[in-house]
């Protein structure tokens, strides 16, 4: 870890994010998405709504986003010279995840008080959201590590938007109450931040643990695997 | 210790032939040849992990500033030298403020030189890095090779374009399917342009130059020729883009051509100095002459001439 270089990634991507029309238009998309729930008229939003937005803001901005940023480093070639050793890997990635949380804590916050934020400040919700910001940030790391260009990302992009992002969407295809599907995206981990949400038990924190595990252990082997294929 | 060895030996590769280089850290080595030879030698360069080899084939970032591509480097390499003063090196001030995108290829070289220069590592490998850029750029190059040299680094340079090879190398070598064979690139060549004797041809008789090519014999009027090289030891005629190989050695062609206005500006050039358009000077005291041709080829002129040619020339 360098800080000087962590520093200098974190800056040039701010500036980068700036210029750049398809990034700047992620962190808008969950802000639309409350304004439009909101709008839609009803004294106030069903919790599942909410984690809607909540997921939709954590997979279109942050998973998006740093997939989006390592992709294009890859595509490019931007990085060649500059990594000699995984410790400099590691600084691109840390500065580019600073990036993202600041984009995504800016998203999320003013989805949430457009949508009103009281449900949401309480300690246990905290934890829960920042569980589901770590385990989207290690599932766009690790695969904008392996993905070799833009256009692939927003394929691998896809599922990771239907099936974390919107999570509590999948009920309308009208799964019966007990059925396997049901049971299976109900340990999701949209759902278990609701679980978290609703309810005092400690359980769903460590499914949730689980899933960030999961995510991590991905993000490792594709970052052993990019460190060997240079 | 900062030299290092390129050693052709262990490596089992038909199209290059066997060579040993050392590449000395107090003086630039330029290696000439033609681009095939140049892209197996790359190949072998970037199989070396201990080398970096410079060959622009990295993507900058073009959506930003030039300033901020620069200062990414500048903080990343983690380089000494304040940012301006990088800056104005690399004559990058004036389109600081600039996206990459708007910039013209000259610039963007030298965003890549300093890049470069800023990653300090050793030894450095470059990639034709003049080809096909403006004066300036090559002038910030030639400094830059000056800063580097100062601080012990060795510089290989692999250029297929021998006045480059001579322009920007202290020792210019020249890579063949025979092996490596250094150009000589000799400051006091005097004795062999001060033989000539006093005897200057009175007869008023056609001369003509005469060349080789296939069975014709073809016969040049000496004010068409732009300027003749010596490869191999042999003349070669160049007018324009063409080259014709002659069988007279590069003294003898002196002799000849001294009273239609040729001088011997290096050693292994004499140029027709009614097409010389333009004396170049770089930095660090070299000198080029363009030729008034289609293509305005350059060739180099020793720096121990330049005073004589200015004579020549009656700019003095």
């Amino acid at each position: 870890m360098n800080i000087q270089r962590i520093s200098a990634i974190f800056e040039k991507d701010i500036k980068d994010f700036m210029k750049n029309m398809m990034l700047l238009v992620l962190p808008v998309i969950p802000i639309v998405t409350a304004l439009m729930f909101d709008g839609i008229g009803e004294d106030k939003l069903p919790l599942a709504l909410s984690y809607v937005i909540v997921g939709g803001t954590f997979s279109t901005v942050t998973s998006s986003c740093i997939m989006t940023m390592m992709a294009e480093e890859n595509e490019k070639k931007t990085l060649r010279g500059l990594i000699q050793s995984p410790a400099s890997l590691l600084d691109i990635i840390v500065g580019k995840s600073l990036v993202t949380g600041l984009i995504t804590l800016i998203s999320l916050v003013v989805s949430l008080v457009i949508i009103g934020i009281e449900p949401f400040l309480n300690f246990r919700v905290f934890v829960g959201l920042i569980l589901l910001f770590l385990f989207f940030l290690l599932l766009g790391i690790g695969i904008g590590l392996f993905s070799k260009s833009l256009a692939a990302t927003s394929a691998y992009l896809m599922p990771v938007i239907f099936l974390f992002g919107f999570t509590p969407m999948l009920n309308a295809f009208g799964f019966a109450e007990d059925s396997m599907a049901i049971k299976i995206t109900d340990m999701f981990p949209i759902m278990q931040a609701i679980e978290i949400h609703d309810t005092n038990s400690w359980l769903p924190m460590g499914i949730l643990a689980v899933w960030i595990i999961g995510a991590g252990l991905f993000t490792y082997v594709c970052f052993r695997k990019s460190m060997t294929d240079d | 210790m900062a030299d290092f060895t390129i050693n052709q030996e262990n490596i089992s590769d038909a199209a290059l032939p066997l060579f040993s280089l050392t590449i000395y850290d107090s003086h630039v080595t330029a290696v000439y040849s033609d681009t095939d030879m140049q892209a197996e030698l790359m190949r072998v360069l970037r199989g070396d992990s201990n080398i970096s080899v410079f060959d622009k084939q990295e993507g900058l970032y073009s959506r930003i500033s030039v300033e901020s591509n620069v200062a990414f480097y500048h903080k990343w390499f983690g380089c000494h030298t304040p940012l301006p003063e990088i800056l104005v090196q690399f004559e990058l001030q004036s389109c600081a403020k600039q996206p990459l995108h708007q910039c013209s290829e000259s610039e963007i070289r030298r965003i890549y030189f300093a890049k470069y220069y800023m990653s300090g590592v050793k030894p450095m490998v470059f990639h034709e890095p003049i080809h096909g850029v403006d004066v300036r750029t090559v002038n910030t190059f030639i400094t830059m090779l000056q800063k580097i040299k100062d601080v012990a680094t060795p510089v290989l340079i692999l250029v297929s374009n021998m006045e480059h090879a001579l322009l920007l190398g202290d020792i210019a070598y020249k890579l063949q399917q025979t092996g490596m064979k250094q150009v000589e690139i000799d400051e006091e060549d005097i004795v062999t342009s001060e033989m000539e004797g006093t005897d200057l041809p009175t007869t008023a008789n056609l001369f003509k130059i005469s060349a080789k090519v296939d069975d014709k014999m073809i016969l040049f009027d000496p004010p068409e020729i732009d300027y003749i090289e010596s490869q191999d030891g042999k003349a070669m005629i160049v007018i324009n883009e063409e080259s014709y190989a002659m069988d007279a050695t590069l003294v003898e062609v002196e002799q000849k051509l001294k009273v239609y206005g040729f001088y011997r500006c290096h050693r292994s050039y004499i140029v027709n100095l009614q097409k010389v358009r333009e004396i170049i000077t770089w930095s660090k005291n070299t000198y080029s002459l363009r030729i008034n041709n289609k293509i305005q080829s350059t060739i180099p002129l020793s720096r121990t001439k330049i005073q004589d040619i200015q004579e020549k020339l009656s700019l003095k």
